[in-house]
């Protein structure tokens, strides 16, 4: 949105010393954002109007002329090869050492004095398209130079004096705007400017409507839902022309191109007003007739910009007694248009649900400058003042026009006045500050709310063009009095609050405590990843894709369904970085998200329905080049070492999981709390692959539950341990577990054993292993003598042996 | 006499530093500590002295004494162990072996020092749901059904009518409903949005929620929080200013912009020359929000601000493509 100051000065008189930068700085800072000030006049620094004396025939090429033009200090002699040269003629020329757009395209270059096939050449004459004015003066051709010999100027002046284009642009960032239908029109912005600078605003004038009642123009609203007020009049005997500079000019500054003098009337008060309007050509109007309407199903109609558009279901539409003439609040159709043939018009100007011309704005794609403005829920009250105004502006460009109807109007405006009571208190409590009741009432006002004050309360009602959507609540009251006060003058103060410490999030701590111990104890890099699963490795896995949550509008079809296991998006990762490492551990704490089961999050506040289920898990991924056996016991012993850290007692089991080589499960008494593994050979794609792969994962939300904060220390030993070395040799498919359990059933005085050494192989017989241990022996009430231990492994081998046939080695 | 025993001092300490093997350092010895050494010359002196004079420049010769003893025998202990080697003729020049560790991710460090940094001010550290409902990403937080934030083009819808979080504002609501006011605490996150990804956009982003409701909380305690955070955050002074913004859930509603810290407010081409850099949106929580958490606005009011999360991490580290933190590559993660 662009705020033009030549034009805001129609209302206000802006301070003389104010300076552009500091008004975009007080603009940005209580208004909206400014995104950028534009000096129109910058880009016609030394452009001049010039007359051209005299004209030649380069001698050296056949077209190009060599004119003597009067800049009004001198003469200087230029070579053009514009093909509408004409001796007498007034031309904008572009100085030595002004900067022009080069045949209209690419950078600003700067001009100097140059020889053009040996004749010199002092400046340019500009196209329009040459100096940023191809709006304002359309060119037929690209050889054409800017003619300005209609318009009285003297040779020499400045262009942009001559023009009158010496104008301020602020351009407002549109989003911040979206919460102000009031801000989409000059005037309303040149409201807020009185209310900062506390300048005398005037009244927006009500043109009175005279005319005659020859057209006995018809307006139904069928759809009163999303039509909240729809104006029509007629005006006779117009001459659809070129429009005059001064309007002319306005467009282009806030980017609008000129077209005809109604076109650009209509477009002139939606920007003065930010009420958009439409102008139907009378004489394709049936019957004099407006009806509002919805579309029905697969109907098509054709825009103004040629388009033939597919209509959505319900769009809401205007026609005449035989078929549409515009889609309501979004463009007008090319069977109406206004043409140079044009001689009686029927106006519009109405007020939409926003959201209804939203919706048809979006299902056609088609954001138009009026649709936009309508969905910001523009003031109904709005439509009345824009079409008196567009009248006014029709009569005086055309004087032979005349109003050929009543003004027309179905109001059926749903906004209610809306008045608020809001206490000094509040505003003063909220801002942390005291503001002089004269202060506030002089912001409101300026702002244009009606006040009344009385016992340190406000009743404040509320100006119609804030009231459909902006300033419901007095909470909203607060922040106009602030930001015009200036939220500069906020004294800040830390709250002064009562010290109670906030309840401890058991998940979080938890949470810094498992990952700082993973990545800075276990040599882990933590990762993100991304929620959207990886197909291919999901597949992998065995994971059907239908059993995932899926995105309805997802960004590729890469990006659909989201994480049920962490381990998809871990093992593409690992397969990434195994072109960079052939060792590394990988994990990742996070969220999955469940198709079938519900969590405890509720879906809203009636607290009966329940999100899916979104457990957070912690899984890994270890590619090594140490042997299977070695990469599994070295997962199995840092999860032991976890779990004692989180005092947690499990236990392993072996499981089976179609993927992995060898599983087991973490087991807290029968709760499966996770797997760890080594994958299945052969599932990476790259074939020089020499690693094991491990995995892992842990849900994190049921383990929290499990995580034990209470740990009783170990008296320290009274009396010293024995410590024995054993070996066996024993069958080969014997697991350590069976035997170690055997042995430590036999007293309690054995209170430790761990495997040393396990070795088949020469010198031991086919289908053995020899197997040996430490054992600790120790007692809590005496010390053992060598006669109680050497009994004991004496019986600790006759049960191997009768147990196992094992041989002592 | 004074005199002379620290010129001695002096030399012994001057002559002790250029010895390199024992046999010289017992030559220096001798030469000052033996039975005729220099310093046994002069302490011999000592008994000639007039009687006022002598405790003072006795007590002195002996303290230069013992200092010369002891750093003789420093001195010969340094060049005993260099003599005998230890062991240690290896080459100490070669690079140091180091034990490997794993590595944080660079979000997650910078998010435990925010996390911190509120703690001390009496915030907690929450989370909740990021496949989310209609009404907590929206409806609750006063976002109209038409307003265009709902459109497809910013989330990513899933079946019925559930949706990938768009905002830790989420947690807004079930927050006050979960543990009622006073309130105090910060949601750091992902958040998902539908847009396509560039080095500065990813769909899949870190915010960090902030979330104070108690009695009379006014835009001055917002201010002073957001500012004693940054300070601590920035290790340095950090100005703030506040301009209107727009946000279903706040009002009234700011944009918070921070003076910037490359160029001090003087205007550079990080500010856009601007001085300023916008931070985060912020304000006052709307009454419809702190009523959908179930609590008076009459009796309550709280602020509520969105730090844009990822951004920081980005500046602190001077990350220029977002999509690295988010690539897994761990020739990045390794550098943090």
């Amino acid at each position: 949105m662009y705020l033009s100051l030549d034009w805001a000065k129609d209302w206000i008189k802006l301070p003389k010393d104010l300076e552009t930068k500091q008004l975009a700085l007080d603009f940005t800072m209580a208004i909206v954002e400014v995104e950028e000030v534009i000096e129109r006049g910058a880009n016609l620094k030394d452009i001049v109007v010039g007359k051209i004396n005299e004209i030649a025939k380069h001698p050296d090429a056949d077209r190009l002329e060599v004119c003597q033009v009067d800049i009004g200090d001198s003469v200087e002699q230029i070579v053009c090869g514009g093909i509408n040269l004409s001796k007498g003629m007034l031309v904008a020329v572009a100085k030595v050492g002004s900067r022009v757009k080069w045949h209209g395209e690419g950078d600003l270059v700067m001009m100097a004095k140059t020889k053009i096939r040996g004749v010199e050449s002092s400046g340019m004459i500009a196209a329009a398209e040459e100096i940023g004015l191809e709006n304002l003066f359309p060119q037929k051709s690209d050889k054409e130079i800017l003619d300005l010999s209609e318009l009285k100027l003297k040779a020499g002046e400045e262009l942009a004096e001559a023009l009158e284009l010496n104008d301020t642009i602020i351009d407002i960032d549109n989003k911040s705007i979206n919460h102000r239908p009031d801000l989409w029109g000059q005037y309303g912005l040149a409201r807020e400017l009185a209310a900062i600078y506390k300048l005398k605003l005037k009244d927006y004038p009500n043109f009175e409507l005279k005319g005659k009642n020859e057209t006995k123009l018809k307006v139904t609203v069928e759809d009163k839902k999303n039509c909240f007020r729809y104006l029509g009049l007629a005006i006779k005997n117009i001459k659809v022309a070129e429009s005059p500079w001064w309007l002319k000019k306005r467009l282009e500054a806030v980017g609008i191109r000129p077209i005809n003098n109604i076109v650009d009337v209509t477009n002139y008060v939606m920007y003065e007003l930010g009420q958009p309007m439409h102008a139907f050509d009378a004489k394709h109007i049936e019957g004099d007739h407006i009806i509002v309407k919805q579309a029905a199903k697969g109907e098509k109609f054709i825009t103004l910009d040629g388009e033939n558009r597919k209509l959505p279901e319900g769009a809401l539409m205007i026609a005449d007694a035989k078929k549409y003439v515009a889609i309501a609040g979004v463009m007008g159709g090319q069977n109406s248009e206004i043409g140079i043939d044009t001689s009686e018009i029927i106006l519009e100007s109405a007020n939409f649900r926003a959201a209804s011309v939203r919706r048809t704005a979006t299902a056609i794609g088609l954001r138009s400058e009026s649709s936009t403005r309508f969905e910001k829920s523009l003031d109904p009250v709005l439509a009345g003042t824009a079409i008196r105004r567009a009248a006014e502006l029709i009569l005086q460009l055309c004087p032979e026009a005349y109003i050929a109807s009543k003004l027309v109007d179905v109001d059926n405006n749903p906004f209610k006045p809306v008045t608020l009571e809001v206490s000094e208190e509040l505003i003063n409590n909220r801002f942390g500050l005291i503001i002089p009741t004269a202060e506030i009432k002089d912001t409101l006002q300026r702002l244009k709310f009606d006040l009344k004050y009385k016992a340190k309360t406000f009743t404040i009602g509320v100006p119609s063009f804030r009231a459909t959507k902006d300033i419901s609540i007095p909470e909203d009251i607060v922040e106009e009095v602030a930001r015009i006060y200036g939220y500069d003058n906020i004294k800040f103060e830390l709250p002064k609050v009562n010290i109670d410490s906030p309840s401890v999030n058991l998940d979080h701590v938890a949470a810094r405590d498992i990952k700082r111990w993973f990545s800075l104890s276990q040599k882990y890099y933590e990762l993100y990843n991304y929620p959207f699963t990886n197909q291919a490795w999901a597949k992998k896995l065995g994971l059907e894709l239908n059993n995932h949550l899926r995105v309805k509008n997802a960004l590729s079809p890469e990006q659909v369904y989201l994480n049920m296991s962490l381990l998809p998006n871990l093992l593409a990762r690992a397969e990434e970085n195994m072109r960079w490492y052939d060792e590394f551990r990988i994990y990742e704490l996070e969220r999955t998200f469940d198709k079938i089961s519900h969590g405890t999050y509720h879906t809203d506040d009636s607290r009966k329905k329940f999100l899916p289920k979104q457990d957070k898990y912690l899984a890994g991924v270890e590619v090594s080049k140490k042997s299977k056996e070695d990469l599994f016991l070295s997962i199995k012993g840092m999860f032991s070492a976890l779990m004692e850290h989180l005092n947690v007692e499990v236990e392993f089991e072996e499981s089976d999981i179609e993927y992995a080589s060898i599983a087991y499960e973490i087991k807290y008494k029968d709760i499966i709390l996770g797997q760890f593994g080594l994958l299945e050979d052969g599932l990476f794609d790259s074939n020089d692959v020499n690693v094991n792969v491990a995995f892992w994962q842990l849900n994190f939300t049921l383990l929290l539950k499990y995580i034990n904060k209470v740990k009783k220390y170990a008296t320290l030993a009274k009396f010293p341990a024995v410590y024995r070395d054993m070996a066996v040799v024993v069958d080969k498919g014997l697991k350590w577990a069976d035997l170690e359990a055997e042995i430590v059933r036999i007293s309690p005085l054995i209170r430790h054993l761990e495997p040393f050494d396990v070795f088949s192989g020469k010198g031991i017989e086919e289908g053995q292993k020899s197997i040996a241990w430490h054992l600790e022996f120790r007692s809590n009430d005496r010390t053992l003598l060598a006669e109680d231990v050497d009994k004991l492994m004496d019986d600790i081998l006759a049960i191997l042996q009768k147990k196992f046939k094992a041989i002592l080695r | 006499m004074e005199k002379k025993l620290k010129d001695l001092k002096e030399q012994f300490l001057k002559e002790v530093t250029e010895v390199k093997d024992s046999k010289l350092l017992l030559d220096l010895k001798t030469k000052y500590l033996g039975r005729k050494g220099e310093l046994t010359n002069v302490l011999k002196e000592v008994k000639d002295l007039a009687v006022e004079e002598k405790p003072k420049i006795g007590k002195l010769a002996n303290e230069i004494k013992m200092e010369l003893a002891s750093v003789f025998s420093k001195t010969e202990r340094i060049i005993k162990n260099k003599q005998s080697g230890g062991g240690t003729d290896f080459d100490p020049t070669m690079p140091g072996t180091r034990e490997e560790t794993g590595h944080l991710h660079p979000s997650t460090i910078v998010q435990y020092e925010i996390e911190d940094i509120f703690a001390q001010m009496g915030f907690g550290v929450y989370d909740g749901p990021q496949v989310e409902s209609e009404y907590y990403n929206f409806t609750a937080l006063n976002t109209p059904e038409d307003h265009p934030a709902r459109d497809a083009q910013d989330t990513f819808w899933l079946e019925q009518g559930l949706l990938l979080r768009s905002q830790t504002s989420n947690l807004q609501v079930r927050m006050l409903e979960k543990f009622g006011a006073p309130f105090r605490g910060i949601f750091p996150g992902r958040v998902f949005r539908n847009e396509a990804t560039d080095a500065s956009h990813d769909h899949t982003f870190y915010q960090l929620e902030g979330l104070m409701v108690d009695k009379d909380i006014n835009i001055g305690n917002l201010i002073a929080v957001m500012k004693s955070f940054l300070s601590t955050f920035f290790n340095t002074e950090v100005d703030v200013r506040l301009r209107p913004g727009f946000f279903p859930f706040v009002e009234p509603g700011f944009e918070m912009d921070i003076k910037c810290l490359i160029c001090g407010g003087e205007g550079c081409s990080v500010c856009k020359q601007s001085g300023w850099l916008e931070l985060m949106p912020c304000g006052l929580i709307h009454p419809k929000v702190i009523k959908a958490g179930g609590l008076d606005p009459k009796e309550y009011s709280g602020f509520a601000f969105g730090l844009g999360f990822t951004r920081l991490v980005m500046m602190r580290y001077k990350i220029d493509d977002i999509r690295l933190l988010q690539s897994g590559d761990l020739r990045f993660l390794k550098q943090f």
